[in-house]
This record gives C-alpha cells, sequence and structure tokens, in this order.
C-alpha cells in the first residue's frame, strides 16, 4: 500500500483520480494550489486508488495523507 | 568518431542520462502554445511582406534581402534574429535590416542585410540600435560580421529620429572600427544606390565587395543639388532642382568604375548578384576558424527525446509547476549532464551538458516544490521554485565563476518570479549577493544566452543571465510562453492603489471607480508583456518556437567555439572535478 501525502500546506485545485482506477508510478493524481503556484501531486507507485481523502477547495497541511494507492 | 580524439572523456564521454518518456501528450496544452506560434508567424509574415513586392524588385534585375540571405547561407543553419524588432512603432513594421545567425561556407557568422523592400532599405528609426544588436553579437561571438549593404541613407522625413545621438546612425561605423581593433574581420556586399550614411556603411567594413551597379558616395543627389538653399523653395529653385538631378540620375556619385579603378576601395566588382554572394563565400571559407571537432568533447548526437514534447511539458498556464529537468533532457545531446551541488540551493539548476558535442554550462530555475527546510534561514515560510534564496544565489555565483575559469559558455533557462522578500530575506544578504551573481557574471567575460521560458520578473530578470549584462549575453530568446514585467499585473495593481483604496473606503466613497482603474493597469500589464510586444520592443532578440530552441543553441555554442580569445584546455578544468567530488 502507499500513500499520497500533501508536500506542503494549501488547497486541493484538481482530482485527477477515481476510486478503482489504476495509476502508474509519476501519474498525476492532484493538484495543489500552494504558493500562488499549482503543483501537481504524483502517485508515489502502480497500483489501484482505494481511498480518496480529500475533494476540491479543502485545505490540507504538510503531510496530511489525501490519497490510499493499494 | 571526429577527426579527433577526446580530451578528459571519461567526464564528458557519456554523462549521466536525464528525463524519461513523456508519458502523455496535454493536447489542450500544445493547442495553446501552436496557438501562439500561429500569431507569431503571422507576425512575422507581416515583415516578411512588408515594403515593395519581391516580383518588383526581381524585375530590376535585383535580388532582394531575403534572397540574398537564402542564396548566401548553408541549408539549416539560419538563425533568425530580431524578426519583429520595431521599438519605434514604424510604419513599416521593421527597423529596416534583417539579420541572425548563419553558416557561409562552412563557418559561422553573424548575418545583417538592408531590407531593400523597405524604402531602398533606408535607415529609419530603430535601425542604430538593431545594428548595435549585431555588432554586440559579433563582438561577443569573436566571429565575422557579413553585411550585404543595400542602403539608401537616411529617412528623410524622420531625420530626427534616426541621424543624431548616441546610439544614432552613425555610431554603427564606431562599431566596426572596433570589431576590426579586435581582430573580427566585417565583409560587405554591397548593391544599389549607398549615398551619405550608406556610403560610409559601405566604406566602414574591412573588406568590400560591389555588384558593377552599386555606388557609395559622401552624398547623393539631393543633398549636392540642394547646396545653395536661399532659405525656402521657389520656381527658380525647383527648376535647377530637376536640372541637377536629372544629370545625377545618370551618373550618380562613387559609382563602382570609380571605387574599383580610381580609389581601390572595393576590392571585388561582380558582374551579377549572385557573383558577389559567391565572393562572400569564398571569403569566408578563408575566415579563421578552428576544425569543428576541436574543441568537441563527444559525438554530437541529437536528444533522447523529441523537442514536440515540451509542448506538453511546459505549461501554458503560468501557475503550473513543471521539471526543468525534462526541458534539458529535450535540448541537450542524448539527454545527458552533469549536476553541480544538486542538494545545495534547489531552486536553481547548474550543471554542465553537451550542444552538437561541445561542452556548455546550464543555468535553470527549478519549479514546484523545494521542502519544508528551505530556505533555512526562516521557518515562518516555505520556499518554492521559480523564486532565488541564498543557497541558490550561492549556488549560481559559484557555477559561473568556475564556467569563466574554464571558459565554457553558458544556456541560461529563466522562469523566474523574483528573489525573495522582507526582512528576514535581508538578513540573509539577498541584495547584496544578487548584485554578487552580477558581479560573478561580469567578471567571467563568458559568451551566453538566455532563454526566457516563461517569466522573466523583477530583478531576478537582470541576474539569470539578462540581456542587461551587455558584455556577456549575446542574445535573449523568447518562446511562445514567455512574460516579461517587473511584477505581475495584480501585484502592480495592490502595489499602486492599495493606499488609494483605504482612502475611498474610510472617505465612504464608491471603490469602484478605483478598482477600474487597477483592472485596467492588470490588462495593460498583460498586454505589454506578451511574446511579440516583448520581441517588438526588443525584450528579446526573438520568439522561438520550442521544436526550434536546439538550433540556436547549437549556432550560439558553434559560434564560440569557432575562434574563441581564450581557452581553457579540458584536462585543468575544475569545473567537472569539482561535480564529481
Amino acid at each position: 500500500m502507499a500513500v499520497v501525502e500533501s508536500p506542503l500546506a494549501g488547497k486541493i485545485l484538481e482530482i485527477n483520480i477515481t476510486v478503482g482506477q489504476t495509476v502508474n508510478e509519476d501519474d498525476e493524481v492532484i493538484i495543489l494550489e500552494a504558493m500562488k503556484m499549482e503543483n501537481p501531486i504524483f502517485a508515489p507507485a502502480d497500483g489501484t486508488v482505494k481511498e480518496i481523502k480529500v475533494k476540491a477547495g479543502d485545505r490540507v497541511n504538510e503531510g496530511d495523507v489525501l490519497v490510499v494507492i493499494e | 568518431m571526429g577527426e579527433y580524439g577526446f580530451s578528459l572523456h571519461p567526464y564528458f564521454k557519456e554523462m549521466p542520462g536525464i528525463g524519461k518518456d513523456l508519458p502523455r501528450e496535454l493536447k489542450q496544452n500544445v493547442d495553446e502554445i501552436k496557438k501562439v506560434e500561429r500569431e507569431l508567424a503571422d507576425a512575422v509574415r507581416r515583415v516578411t511582406d512588408a515594403g515593395k513586392a519581391a516580383q518588383d524588385i526581381n524585375s530590376k534585375g535585383e535580388m532582394t534581402a531575403w534572397q540574398r540571405i537564402d542564396y548566401l547561407v548553408d541549408p539549416d543553419t539560419w538563425c533568425p534574429l530580431h524578426t519583429i524588432y520595431d521599438p519605434d512603432n514604424n510604419e513599416e513594421g521593421t527597423t529596416g535590416v534583417i539579420d541572425g545567425l548563419g553558416k557561409i561556407a562552412g563557418k559561422w557568422a553573424v548575418i545583417i542585410a538592408s531590407n531593400n523592400q523597405i524604402m531602398a532599405g533606408a535607415w529609419i528609426p530603430g535601425q542604430a540600435d538593431n545594428i548595435l544588436r549585431v555588432t554586440d553579437m559579433a563582438k561577443r561571438l569573436h566571429i565575422p560580421l557579413v553585411w550585404l549593404l543595400n542602403c539608401s541613407g537616411v529617412k528623410l522625413t524622420e531625420q530626427e529620429e534616426v541621424y543624431a545621438n548616441r546610439r544614432g546612425n552613425g555610431t554603427p561605423f564606431y562599431r566596426h572600427a572596433e570589431l576590426e581593433k579586435l581582430g573580427i574581420p566585417v565583409l560587405v556586399g554591397i548593391y544599389g544606390t549607398n549615398p551619405a550614411g550608406g556610403g560610409y556603411h559601405g566604406i566602414s567594413p574591412t573588406t568590400l565587395i560591389a555588384h558593377q551597379d552599386a555606388n557609395i558616395a559622401v552624398g547623393g543627389g539631393g543633398i549636392v543639388s540642394g547646396m545653395s538653399p536661399k532659405g525656402f523653395i521657389d520656381q527658380e529653385t525647383a527648376e535647377n532642382l530637376i536640372e541637377a538631378t536629372q544629370k545625377l540620375t545618370s551618373a550618380p556619385p562613387g559609382r563602382a568604375e570609380i571605387h574599383y579603378m580610381n580609389t581601390g576601395f572595393f576590392r571585388e566588382i561582380c558582374e551579377t548578384e549572385e557573383k558577389v554572394l559567391d565572393k562572400i563565400k569564398q571569403y569566408m571559407k578563408d575566415m579563421p576558424a578552428y576544425h569543428p571537432d576541436f574543441f568537441r568533447v563527444a559525438d554530437p548526437t541529437e536528444p533522447k527525446y523529441p523537442a514536440s514534447d515540451l509542448y506538453s511539458l511546459v505549461p501554458f498556464n503560468q501557475r503550473r509547476v513543471y521539471n526543468m529537468k525534462e526541458i534539458l533532457a529535450r535540448l541537450f545531446d542524448n539527454s545527458e549532464h552533469m549536476e553541480y551541488r544538486p542538494d545545495y540551493g534547489p531552486e536553481v539548476y547548474c550543471g554542465l551538458a553537451k550542444i552538437d558535442g561541445y561542452l556548455c554550462g546550464v543555468i535553470g530555475n527549478n519549479q514546484g516544490v523545494l521542502g519544508s527546510n528551505y530556505p533555512e534561514y526562516t521557518d515562518q515560510y516555505q520556499g518554492i521554485g521559480g523564486k532565488l534564496y541564498r543557497q541558490g544565489l550561492i549556488k549560481m555565483s559559484e557555477f559561473v565563476t568556475f564556467c569563466g575559469r574554464d571558459r565554457i559558455p553558458i544556456i541560461w533557462l529563466q522562469d523566474t518570479t523574483g528573489i525573495d522578500v522582507g526582512d528576514t530575506a535581508e538578513k540573509a544578504e539577498l541584495l547584496g549577493l544578487g548584485m554578487s551573481l552580477i558581479y560573478s557574471i561580469e567578471q567571467t567575460d563568458l559568451p551566453m544566452i538566455l532563454i526566457v521560458l516563461r517569466k522573466g520578473t523583477a530583478a531576478a530578470h537582470y541576474l539569470l543571465g539578462g540581456p542587461n549584462g551587455n558584455n556577456n549575453n549575446v542574445f535573449t530568446l523568447g518562446t511562445p510562453t514567455t512574460e516579461i514585467y517587473v511584477m505581475h499585473g495584480e501585484t502592480a495593481a495592490a502595489a499602486a492603489f492599495s493606499r488609494r483604496l483605504v482612502k475611498e473606503k474610510q472617505a465612504g466613497k464608491p471603490l469602484d471607480p478605483v478598482i477600474d482603474k487597477m483592472n485596467e493597469m492588470v490588462k495593460d500589464y498583460y498586454d505589454k508583456s506578451r511574446p511579440i510586444y516583448c520581441a517588438q520592443k526588443g525584450f528579446v532578440d526573438e520568439i522561438v518556437r520550442y521544436a526550434d530552441l536546439r538550433s540556436y543553441c547549437k549556432a550560439f555554442v558553434g559560434s564560440v567555439y569557432q575562434n574563441p580569445t581564450s581557452i581553457c584546455p579540458f584536462h585543468q578544468m575544475i569545473t567537472p572535478r569539482t561535480i564529481k567530488g
């Protein structure tokens, strides 16, 4: 199991995956708005999306788990 | 394998690889970039179609400047510059000269031609500055300057904009003399009628090759006829002028036979336009140049990944971050590099790479998150790529100093939102370290080019290899995603109007008029930072399609290594050893 963590505090702008979807390592899964920039967050490993813990517009802190990949 | 072996081949022959295959094409991004490229192509077409039609010029037995360049320059080597440069908004939409880098008979030269479709190649506003940009390039690259002259002199209806001034129309003649003083030859092919300023243009180069119908003279017909003015024009003056002009039309001063047979200024006289260009090719063949393989550190190879990927990799959305190393992987030979201090100053990439088998230094702004412990001088906020912090500034100063010592030319890839600000940043010495970088660049005496990949903002635009470094920057390229301004329009509007907003609010007045002014300012900043505007005003020397960036890098690096003024033996270089540790 792998988790996608927020690398810094910010706001979730886009979620580009759905639960059950297959992803590959380095696929863009979430866009996080922070420090006026849109930062793509990538899948850390191949797998299937088991859980998405955030929705667009949510504010998150550094280290928060955003997605769980199985 | 080239004709020579390779020095220090364990370092350079095979460097570590960068980049990976593009996961997927981002169609919307590609479309947006290509739309700007089409707008740019339209702007270029307006310039190439300006003035007299090519068939009208050809029907007189003359070639256009574009045709002359096409005949002269080796296939697939022409890198045009300043194509839509027009800082004074001329009605012609151009400064009346065409220039760029190209190979002639296998050797790089800076090439400039009078555009004979625009007022017979007249000096028009902005032209002097365009020419000085070109002479600066020849000086910095230490390669020949080749002129294709066809200049009818000053556009007399705008003489006050053209003739005088410190960087006016006489300045290029001094620049030609300066190039000669530095051992850089200026070759000229002379066509048509070149009176006054055109005449000095013709006489100031090193070697004069003329078409048989060409002339150069101190003054033309109009000047000779107007020597005794009454202070006004009357019927008698007009009649005298007609008579004098008719005489001079049949025998203009400074004809080819005078400057070949009598003065000997012309070294060659050619019967056809093509033969003038053939002679220039012959002279270029004998210009000083190292064999292209002499300075190569490896065989030239194309990048592993195609340039077409750049259309997906560089986000058109300026707020979207990306991976700078993926850009480098599409520009440099075999997608290889050696990175300098990757764990220090993470907002900046510094490293060595190869272009066409030649070694070059590369500096670029990394993008995106830099880690929660950076910048190291504060725990109040996190750093982000595009901004500059203490370590990045120090790292760049170190790297350019090493490259200067090792005589390695530098390519800058700029995408910056500026230097970190505030008292914390001041305590971290960022103002002083920014200036230290400028000092370090100046001390290198190295040729450099700048590619403004996306943002060129604030003082960071100057110190990241900016065009303001006149002794180093050879030329600056923009791309379809370039935007250059002192700060973002919204930031500027806030800085300019925030106190006014407070005042209006306290007075109980409506805010809408101020808000409207702020939005006007935001729009104005946007409009005046677009790629085409940047090229017309000269913020950049050309806007280049992503697919063509590598060609310009090849022309730059090939020119630098053609006939350098100083060299560092490869086995005595320190930069690669410092990287290896």
